[in-house]
């Protein structure tokens, strides 16, 4: 059941966003990140909702992709919606019972909530992790944040850690699926129980979780020593990032689209 | 001496060692012979805490002695724990040696300047293909050690291209690497290895995760990049029969190089059992017939299965040789009662189209041992997951016959009753401890069951008697016990529920030969004490030996269900794209001459235990009015 979470994986696929320079989908990716937040006007908002479905394209991302991406976090969702509504009183008052009120409003700021999260989703799925490998994506961190080194700050260190972090998320999950099974044949019980004795039920978990990790980073780390790591010194890149024409203009473009949007949103308030 | 050891990346025990060993002096000259990989004299101990946290060194190794030609092909053998892997680092300089010296091709690992020049031109294969592999896709991991080692582009590139067109995984570059089957994932390591463009090559129990068809793909792929690009190999396995490819065997035993030569003279020796090791078994078979015939066997004798079969043949026409009783025939269980049946059952994963197991129809008999081979991702595990309703069947269903009547495992509210009826021991088991102590680890399914804690105390011990373990282990940590009592606590922490089936997935890998033997003296004991048992295994050989019955699966579906004499007799095997149990394989071609040294020699069925087919022979050659007493 772990194995099919697709959030923060790589869908591998040749196309326009999976070619464009990590640094460039990353920047990108922050600037978006704060028009998502910006923006809270419905038509600001269905602009934005264009072009996130443009780069959608421009990634060659199936809505079968993007619903699995998305679907764990619907009830996240709804949980902010449902929070939402509740507690805005102002407005005309569409429904009422008892001591819940829904105002039309509510109902507005609810719905952009809960629809911005969902935008925040998909924007860093399709920017970042979907097209982007983990290696990659700590090669561009590692490229943007390269001057911090000068305070000394290991920065290549800190990306290799991320991205060997990303690599291990589905060796993990199949290894905590695995453990799950093997308890629930000796009579564990996840599913019922008080709330109590479900998080004890998942301690007995973690415990064999947490062991085989430190076993897995220990033969791991002797596997790197094995093949000559040593740090970001002298290390030289099968794929080195190259910043083309073409980089730069999809990154001006989408900047752009994200300007224009900011500009609509307040243009309209 | 270390500054540059200090440079590297790696956990914190080992940072100890490197303080310990600053304030040692460097190392004295040695004779350099480029040309061969000394180590002379070498201790090294790992440092644990004790219960107390004091630092307590454990000896891995112990003043050992290892030269090993260039080019060669070696063997590195022993039991588990006999320090053997310690050796495969100590070569690569993963870890440096308390005493002594290594050198390596006319280069002494003690001098700082050739540190980095020695390890990259030595590579390691470790057993587990999930732990080695860094790059999430298959090509950025390939070029993950020669990035390391600085090459430039378009070198680089052409390195990785290459690498992976040799191992054959050139089409599948920008491919996740988690996607990779087992096999695929250590010729993965392969490819990673060979971009560096070592000279040495060290498999550290690299097969020991595969199933026997990746396994031999895997050997010959190494073996021909051995003759392809000159390597030195050195592989550590538990597999006698992996054993006799090489060219030198070296066994390990307490941290000392016990015993060095040329597979036949190692497996002439009569003594390999105290180290954990025995003979592959056409050596066991051609021993047995040996003794039975009253005759001696020479090292020349083993050098290749033609002479073998031709010192069998003249074994077999000395005078006097005493007809050996024939052996009792095991009770037949076609008659007993149905315990379990699986019914027309078939499982998609969720976002497959492909049915992992298809109309599956099997019956299990109570008392029998039944076995469930078929290649890696054949459905195996996802079958037996449904006999304890760990997976619900969507489609069929499983039905368990207990004395209290049947329980459907379709059944939300039978779900515990079935969970204590069949014992599920996955693979590895010893990964899933827990608990502080092995007592409270073992009765953690009572406790779930709600059982008093006088009885729990009981069956605990019951159950970790029956597979070995003594009240010291059970008062101890779970992780302080050895790999092999790990496994047995994982599996008493499934007897002692008391189950009337017992499914073992794998039981075996991983141990010596040894600890397998005594792993299936433990299945014996619970089958003889009435326990139906389902074994899943990759071992032709064992599967054989040790079941009643054979399952064949393949790509989700049930290929054949027989005696293991159906299965493998007639060549019926190469048919359903099985291994022949190498016994079979190999006494099949002593028949074969038999038969036209003695027309009209009529034999027993095939017995898969080596000892007893070789008796067998004996009394048929016998029968033919060979020149027995």
């Amino acid at each position: 059941m772990l194995n099919n979470i697709s959030l923060g994986r790589y869908y591998p696929a040749h196309s326009f966003l999976h070619e464009t320079d990590p640094r460039v989908k990353t920047v990108l990716y922050f600037i978006y990140l704060v028009a998502i937040f910006m923006v809270k006007q419905p038509i600001a908002i269905g602009v934005l909702t264009g072009i996130i479905i443009l780069q959608m394209i421009l990634g060659k991302i199936t809505p079968g992709i993007m619903w699995k991406t998305v679907k764990p976090i619907l009830p996240l969702a709804l949980f902010i919606f449902l929070i939402n509504i509740f507690t805005i009183k102002d407005g005309t008052v569409l429904f009422s019972w008892k001591f819940i009120r829904v105002t039309g409003y509510g109902l507005e700021r609810a719905s952009i909530m809960a629809f911005r999260l969902l935008l925040l989703i998909i924007s860093t799925s399709i920017l970042l992790t979907l097209t982007t490998t983990p290696l990659k994506m700590s090669d561009a961190l590692e490229g943007i944040f390269k001057p911090l080194q000068i305070i000394k700050i290991p920065v290549h260190e800190m990306a290799m850690m991320m991205s060997i972090a990303l690599r291990f998320i589905p060796t993990l999950a199949a290894e905590t699926d695995k453990i799950m099974k093997a308890q629930q044949s000796r009579g564990a019980d996840y599913d019922t129980g008080s709330f109590i004795n479900k998080v004890k039920g998942y301690i007995t978990v973690l415990i064999p979780l947490f062991v085989s990790s430190f076993r897995r980073a220990d033969e791991l780390a002797v596997a790197m020593d094995a093949r000559c790591y040593h740090g970001g010194k002298g290390r030289t890149k099968l794929n080195p990032l190259k910043l083309t024409a073409r980089d730069v203009l999809a990154g001006i473009m989408f900047t752009l689209l994200a300007v224009l949007i900011v500009v609509i949103d307040l243009s309209l308030r | 001496m270390s500054i540059s050891y200090g440079e590297r990346f790696t956990t914190f025990p080992v940072l100890i060692k490197i303080v310990l060993k600053n304030k040692q002096t460097g190392y004295k000259q040695l004779p350099e012979d480029p040309n061969r990989i000394v180590v002379k004299d070498v201790s090294f101990s790992y440092d644990i805490m004790d219960e107390n946290e004091h630092i307590a060194p454990r000896l891995a190794l112990d003043g050992i002695n290892v030269s090993i030609e260039k080019g060669s092909y070696t063997a590195i053998l022993g039991s588990n724990g006999s320090g053997k892997s310690t050796l495969a680092k100590i070569i690569d300089i993963l870890e440096v040696p308390d005493s002594g010296k290594v050198v390596i091709f006319g280069k002494d690992a003690g001098n700082d300047d050739l540190f980095w020049d020695i390890r990259s031109h030595c590579c390691v294969v470790f057993q587990n293909p999930d732990n080695q592999i860094v790059g999430t896709m298959i090509e950025e991991d390939v070029a993950f050690g020669p990035e390391n080692l600085g090459i430039p582009n378009p070198e680089l590139r052409e390195r990785v291209d290459q690498a992976l067109k040799d191992v054959g995984l050139y089409e599948l570059r920008n491919r996740e690497a988690t996607a990779l089957s087992g096999g695929q994932k250590q010729k993965l390591a392969i490819a990673g290895a060979l971009a560096m463009h070592p000279d040495i090559l060290i498999l550290d129990e690299a097969t020991a995760m595969l199933d026997p068809s990746s396994r031999d793909d895997f050997l010959a792929l190494v073996e021909k990049m051995r003759m392809d690009k000159g390597l030195t190999l050195i592989t550590i396995t538990h597999d006698m029969t992996e054993a006799l490819r090489c060219d030198k065997i070296i066994v390990v035993d307490k941290g000392k190089a016990v015993l060095e030569g040329a597979p036949e003279e190692i497996f002439m020796l009569d003594n390999l059992w105290d180290y954990g090791l025995k003979r592959p078994v056409k050596f066991n078979f051609a021993f047995e017939i040996a003794k039975l015939t009253g005759s001696e066997l020479t090292k020349e004798d083993l050098v290749s299965d033609d002479a073998l079969l031709s010192a069998i043949e003249k074994m077999l026409a000395k005078p006097g040789i005493k007809t050996p009783e024939a052996a009792l025939e095991d009770k037949r269980l076609d008659e007993a009662e149905i315990i379990m049946s699986v019914k027309d059952l078939s499982y998609t994963y969720d976002g497959s189209d492909v049915k992992a197991i298809e109309n599956i129809n099997l019956d299990i008999r109570k008392g029998e041992v039944l076995g469930l081979v078929g290649e890696s991702g054949c459905g195996k595990t996802t079958l037996i997951s449904h006999m304890n309703a760990i997976f619900r069947p969507k489609e069929g269903d499983v039905i368990i016959h207990t004395k209290d009547g049947d329980l459907s495992c379709k059944n939300k509210k039978d779900t515990m009753k079935i969970r204590q009826n069949v014992g599920l021991v996955f693979q590895y088991p010893e990964y899933q401890l827990f608990e502080e102590t092995v007592f409270k680890d073992i009765g953690y399914g009572l406790k779930k069951m709600k059982v008093s804690k006088e009885e729990a105390a009981v069956r605990i011990r019951d159950a970790a008697y029956l597979v070995g373990l003594t009240d010291k282990e059970l008062s101890s940590s779970p992780f302080e016990l050895s790999g092999g009592q790990k496994r047995r606590a994982a599996m008493a922490g499934v007897l002692v529920m008391k189950p009337g089936i017992l499914v073992l997935d794998e039981p075996a890998s991983g141990l010596d030969p040894k600890g397998r033997q005594e792993m299936f003296k433990i299945i014996k004991d619970l089958r003889d004490s009435g326990t139906t048992i389902i074994l899943v295994s990759h071992n032709m050989d064992e599967a054989a030996k040790n079941c009643d019955r054979i399952c064949v699966i393949d790509r989700g579906k049930i290929k054949a269900v027989g005696t293991p004499e159906e299965l493998f007799e007639n060549n019926r095997a190469e048919e359903l794209g099985i291994q022949i149990p190498r016994i079979t394989s190999f006494s099949g071609l002593l028949r074969a001459r038999l038969e036209k040294k003695y027309p009209g020699i009529t034999f027993d069925s095939v017995n898969f235990n080596p000892e007893k087919e070789a008796a067998a022979i004996v009394r048929a050659v016998c029968g033919r009015g060979g020149a027995c007493a």
